[in-house]
């Protein structure tokens, strides 16, 4: 298999104004094309010469920077690239091509609950999370109230993950991610969570993260952006193609189908 | 390049937690639940005592043979156990792989201590039916923990190497059954080396190479303490040839953590 070359994510921990810095990033997938799983295949694609995948480009080349403290709104199609980029971003892929630079603790949220067990208790499940997410037991300590009181599910701490209702599920790991304490907060369409009640104290929380917390939103709901961001990228086939205000941009990504 | 610092407190954190889930887990929903940790091998051992020594009569010139039996059985497990859990740990887990960024060898080496958990809870049941068989504690007992720990470190490799192949390749789990199910019976778990001998005593020395056989043959050695136990050491006569298995051991372990270690920048894409 031809060697792969690679890019570069570097985290640090300085002074500087910039959270997030990218450079010339660049991603593909190989996407294995037919039947090219498993270990026949394999041997067979080898032996006739085929590659036994194609190369699908997601990121061609995107620049930017992020200030610390700004609340940017990602936007764009389907399949545009943003979940990839956040991906990247977060050290999940692995960057092809490029530079990222992080300045900060980095907490990224690409689904909620990521390693929520059924069969665990709640109180497991925050821990077992609060550990994926990087903190320590004692820091958990320190949240773990805030986190029951936001989610209003305090009497329900001890009873197992299974016999919560999806909506308790969803709360529980919205708090856990609302509470977790990072310099730049990475979240992926996560907003539209529980009852009306609950959504408006999530609204509440992100007003008041406006410019204390430097958070990276990919979303596809505009009104979440006019509401929330001090700035918005409009991500199209990989490449930035506009990066301005809320505004601009939420009526840009609108008028993409009114072409 | 720069060597990741594997033991920061993050890690252990994880590591500690991953492992507490998969140990809730593992025996969740089953009456006997823990138990069953330590009646598997127990049973294991049962049958092929009433097979190979009640039945077939082998072992008769070994001293406390139930016990040495009881050694191989167990190590045995603890060996199967480990890689199997390991080679599987990073599919099993894809789901975080997928969604957020740590050291994937977490993932490996916390699937493998619920095997280290119990191996070491097993000890405690050797150590205790050797007691009841006769055998005197001796010095020697210090040594065992040292060959323990050479089984779980070829385990380690074998799981990393395998594991990360079977991410691209889910083949591996299914020739890793089958492979396990030839080996049993390429170590003297069951029948003891004298036999071998018997008929050819290059084919004990060849078998006594294997690192496995070599570290079940050592604990049996020291802690039975009985000269009729069959050793790499008092069988090979050529001193390079005698330190063949550690260095297999620690060749594999070392070569496996550099291939995982590259692989593992892609298992977010390829699982």
């Amino acid at each position: 298999m031809a060697k792969r070359e690679l890019g570069t994510r570097t985290e640090q921990y300085t002074d500087g104004d910039i959270a997030i810095k990218i450079r010339g990033l660049h991603k593909s997938f190989r996407l294995p094309t037919e039947k090219a799983f498993g270990l026949k295949q394999a041997i067979f694609n080898r032996l006739r010469g085929v590659k036994g995948y194609r190369e699908q480009k997601v990121l061609k080349g995107i620049d930017l920077e992020i200030k610390k403290g700004e609340f940017v709104g990602i936007v764009g199609r389907n399949g545009s690239g943003k979940s990839t980029l956040l991906k990247t971003l977060a050290g999940i892929y692995y960057p092809e091509k490029g530079e990222i630079i992080v300045d900060g603790n980095l907490v990224p949220f690409i689904e909620l609950g990521v390693g929520f067990n059924p069969e665990l208790t709640g109180r497991e499940n925050v821990y077992l999370n609060g550990a994926l997410l990087g903190f320590s037991n004692e820091e958990m300590d320190k949240m773990y109230d805030e986190i029951w009181d936001f989610a209003e599910l305090r009497d329900f701490q001890d009873q197992k993950l299974k016999n919560y209702s999806s909506g308790m599920q969803v709360r529980l790991a919205f708090s856990i991610a609302i509470r977790a304490k990072g310099d730049i907060l990475l979240l992926d369409e996560v907003l539209a969570v529980g009852d009306a009640a609950f959504q408006q104290k999530c609204n509440d929380y992100f007003e008041s993260l406006h410019g204390n917390q430097t958070v990276i939103l990919v979303t596809h709901t505009m009104s979440n952006v006019r509401k929330f961001c001090d700035r918005a990228i409009l991500i199209e086939d990989g490449k930035v193609k506009l990066d301005g205000g809320p505004k601009e941009v939420a009526d840009a990504y609108e008028n993409l189908w009114k072409k | 390049m720069k060597i990741p610092n594997v033991l920061c407190k993050k890690n252990r954190i994880l590591l500690k937690e991953l492992t507490k889930t998969d140990f809730k887990l593992r025996y969740q929903g089953s009456v006997l639940g823990y138990l069953w940790a330590l009646l598997r091998p127990l049973m294991m051992f049962a049958i092929l005592y009433v097979v190979f020594s009640k039945l077939l009569r082998w072992g008769n010139d070994i001293e406390h043979y139930p016990v040495y039996l009881l050694i191989g059985t167990t190590m045995w497990s603890f060996f199967t156990e480990c890689t199997q859990q390991g080679i599987q740990a990073i599919v099993h887990r894809g789901d975080l792989i997928r969604k957020i960024s740590f050291p994937k060898y977490i993932v490996v080496v916390s699937a493998t201590l619920t095997a280290v958990i119990n191996m070491l809870i097993n000890l405690g049941v050797i150590l205790i039916f050797a007691l009841i068989n006769g055998v005197t504690p001796s010095w020697t007992w210090l040594l065992v923990p040292l060959f323990l720990l050479e089984l779980y470190f070829l385990s380690l490799g074998i799981a990393f190497l395998l594991g990360a192949i079977n991410v691209k390749y889910r083949d591996v789990t299914s020739i890793w059954d089958v492979l396990i199910q030839a080996l049993f019976y390429a170590i003297p778990i069951i029948y003891p080396v004298a036999m071998v001998i018997e008929h050819s005593a290059l084919a004990a020395k060849i078998l006594l190479l294997n690192p496995i056989a070599q570290a079940i043959q050592d604990v049996r050695y020291n802690l039975i303490a009985s000269d009729t136990v069959i050793t790499t050491w008092n069988l090979v006569e050529n001193p390079f040839v005698k330190v063949l298995p550690f260095l297999l051991v620690f060749v594999l372990l070392v070569l496996a953590a550099i291939y995982f270690r590259r692989k593992s920048k892609f298992f977010a894409e390829e699982i």
